[in-house]
C-alpha cells in the first residue's frame, strides 16, 4: 500500500470542504477521483500536497503519517502535483520550469532526470529556452507534467489534466499518464472527463459533498447507474 | 556642466537604485511595500558611522583606513541583514493570509519605531561622517569625478550585475523568479517559500545597508530622518523602472538620479524633491505597470 487516507477531514474557515474522506492507493495504480464541482476533488489534492492543512485524519504515506507537514518535505517524500490549471512558471523558460521541478534533486541525478523528460515530451528540446508563459494549453500541460516528475515522484497527483484542451490534446494527455504509469509511478487523477478517467484507471472514487459517495473498478463504475446519470450523461 | 550634473546624478541614481531593489524584490514576491526599507537604510548610514568610530578608538583606522571602514561596512550590512530577517519574521510574516493592508501597516509602524529608535539613542542633530574620501579626482574639460563618486557607481555596477546574475543563474535566484511569479506553484514544486522570502529580506536590507554607507560618505552628514525620503524616492525609482522587476528598478534609480540632478541645474534646486514626485506621478498616470513592468496576462 502505497498511500492510505484514512478519515480525512479539512475545511476552509467555517466551511468543511472535507467531511470524511477515506481511500487507499496501491502501488503501481492509477486511480481516479471524480464527482461534481465542489465535491472536494482539489481540496484532496492540496492536503495530500500540504497546501491545506486537515482539521482531523491520517494521511499514510508509505506508511508514514504526512499530514501537516510542509509542501517541499512531502515533495522529497516523493508526491509530487501537476495542480488545475497547470501552473507553469510563465516568465521562467522551458529549461528553467523543468529545473524548478527538480529543485530538491541532487545535481548528479538533476542531469539524468532532465534526459529522461525530455526524451518523454522531444517537442521541447528545441524549444527550451521558451517563456514558459508563450506556450499553447496542451504544451503547458505537458510541461507541467514533465515539471512535477523532476522530482522522481512515487505518487503523481494530477488535477484535471484534460481542462480546456482539444479532444485530440486530451486523448495525448491520456496516453501519456498510462505511459508514466508503465514506467513504475503510481497515479492518482482527478478528471471531469470522467469517461476516459474510468476507462483509463483501474479503481476509481466518487466524491459528493466532501465524502466518498462509491468506489470500485473504473470499468465496473462506467455501468453503474448511478455514475452513468450523474456524471456520464447518460 | 551637462557632464558634470550627469556624472552627479548618475552616483545619485546608483544609491537610488540600490535601495529600489530592496523594494522591487519584496514587492515581487509578497505584494508588500515595506515602507521600513527606507529606515534600514538609515539604520546602515548610522551603523557605518558607529563602527568606523568604534575602529577608530580600537586603532584600527590609524593602521589601515581602508581595512576599517570595509569591516564597518561588513558589519553594516550583516546587522542590517539580520534586522530585516527579523522584522520579516516578527512584524510580516504573522500576517502573511490576513488583508493586504495589514502588513502595509506594520511596516508604517516598523518605519515609525526606527526612526524615533534612532532619534532617542542617537540624538536628533547631523551626525559627520568621520572621514573623507578625497584621495583624487579626474578633471576632464571642466568636468570632475571624485574618487569617491568613482567608488559608488563602480561599486554599485558590481553590485547590481551581481544580483542580476543571482537571480539569473543560482539555484536560489531561480527559486526566488519563481516564488514571486506563482507562490503556490513554488511551494508545489519544493520551493521552501518562507526561507525565499528570508533570503529576499536579508538581500534587500544588506543592500540598504551598502546604499547607507555610501550616502553617509558622499554627503558627510545624515540625520534620523534621510530615510523617509530616500525611502520614497527609491519607491518613486522601482515604480518607475516597474516594481517587481529587477532590471526595472536598476533602471528607474538611474533615471530618477539624473532627473532629480539635470532639473536641479537646468531649473531650479528647490524643487529638488518635486521632480521625483512628479515622475510618480506622471508613471501612474500614463503607465502604471512602469517601464519594463510585466503585464498581468497568463494564457490558459
Amino acid at each position: 500500500m502505497l498511500l492510505r487516507i484514512n478519515n480525512l477531514q479539512v475545511s476552509y474557515g467555517s466551511v468543511k470542504a472535507l467531511k470524511d474522506i477515506s481511500l487507499e492507493v496501491h502501488l503501481g495504480e492509477i486511480i481516479t477521483l471524480i464527482g461534481s464541482n465542489g465535491a472536494g476533488k482539489s481540496t484532496a489534492l492540496m492536503a495530500l500536497s500540504g497546501i491545506l492543512k486537515p482539521d482531523s485524519g491520517e494521511i499514510l504515506f508509505d506508511g508514514r503519517n504526512i499530514a501537516g507537514l510542509d509542501p517541499h518535505a512531502i515533495v522529497n517524500m516523493g508526491i509530487s502535483q501537476v495542480p488545475e490549471g497547470r501552473r507553469i512558471f510563465p516568465g521562467l523558460s522551458v529549461h528553467e520550469n523543468l529545473l524548478m521541478g527538480g529543485f530538491s534533486t541532487s545535481t548528479a541525478s538533476l542531469k539524468k532526470r532532465l534526459q529522461d523528460v525530455y526524451d518523454l515530451f522531444p517537442v521541447f528540446k528545441e524549444r527550451r529556452s521558451q517563456l514558459g508563459g508563450t506556450l499553447s494549453g496542451g504544451e503547458q500541460q505537458m510541461l507541467a507534467i514533465g515539471r512535477a516528475l523532476m522530482s522522481s515522484p512515487r505518487l503523481l497527483l494530477l488535477d484535471e489534466p484534460s481542462l480546456g484542451l482539444s479532444p485530440v490534446m486530451a486523448q495525448k494527455i491520456f496516453r501519456v499518464i498510462k505511459e508514466i504509469n508503465k514506467e513504475g509511478v503510481t497515479v492518482l487523477l482527478v478528471e471531469q472527463n470522467a469517461m476516459a478517467a474510468l476507462s483509463l484507471c483501474e479503481r476509481a472514487y466518487v466524491l459528493d459533498s466532501g465524502a466518498v459517495k462509491l468506489s470500485g473498478r473504473g470499468r465496473d463504475l462506467i455501468n453503474d447507474d448511478q455514475v452513468k446519470k450523474a456524471y456520464l450523461g447518460k | 556642466m551637462f557632464f558634470q550634473q550627469v556624472i552627479n546624478g548618475l552616483t545619485l541614481g546608483c544609491v537610488y537604485a540600490i535601495i529600489a531593489l530592496g523594494y522591487t524584490m519584496v514587492y515581487g514576491i509578497l505584494g508588500l511595500i515595506n515602507f521600513a526599507h527606507g529606515e534600514i537604510y538609515m539604520l546602515g548610514a548610522y551603523l557605518s558611522i558607529i563602527f568606523l568610530g568604534l575602529f577608530t578608538v580600537a586603532g584600527i583606522t590609524s593602521y589601515s583606513i581602508v581595512l576599517s571602514i570595509f569591516l564597518s561596512l561588513l558589519l553594516a550590512v550583516i546587522f542590517c541583514s539580520a534586522f530585516g530577517y527579523t522584522m520579516e519574521k516578527t512584524a510580516y510574516k504573522p500576517l502573511r493570509g490576513s488583508s493586504r493592508l495589514s502588513p502595509l501597516i506594520s511596516a508604517i509602524g516598523v518605519s515609525i519605531f526606527l526612526q524615533n529608535f534612532v532619534m532617542k539613542t542617537q540624538g536628533a542633530t547631523d551626525k559627520v561622517f568621520p572621514y573623507k574620501f578625497h584621495f583624487a579626482s579626474i578633471d576632464f574639460l571642466g568636468v570632475s569625478l571624485t574618487s569617491l563618486q568613482m567608488l559608488i557607481i563602480c561599486s554599485s555596477f558590481l553590485l547590481m550585475a551581481g544580483l542580476y546574475l543571482f537571480t539569473k543563474f543560482s539555484k536560489t535566484g531561480r527559486a526566488m523568479r519563481a516564488t514571486s511569479q506563482d507562490a503556490l506553484m513554488a511551494s508545489l514544486v519544493g520551493i521552501n517559500v518562507d526561507r525565499v522570502i528570508s533570503v529576499t529580506f536579508i538581500i534587500g536590507a544588506g543592500l540598504a545597508a551598502v546604499a547607507g554607507m555610501m550616502i553617509a560618505s558622499y554627503y558627510g552628514v545624515i540625520n534620523y530622518y534621510i530615510g523617509y525620503i530616500a525611502g520614497i524616492k527609491a519607491f518613486t525609482a522601482a515604480v518607475l523602472g516597474g516594481i517587481g522587476s529587477i532590471p526595472g528598478a536598476m533602471i528607474g534609480g538611474l533615471a530618477l538620479g539624473l532627473v532629480e540632478s539635470l532639473g536641479s541645474a537646468y531649473i531650479s534646486a528647490e524643487y529638488k524633491d518635486a521632480y521625483a514626485f512628479g515622475i510618480l506621478i506622471i508613471i501612474l498616470m500614463i503607465k502604471p505597470s512602469g517601464l519594463l513592468g510585466r503585464s498581468s496576462d497568463q494564457k490558459v
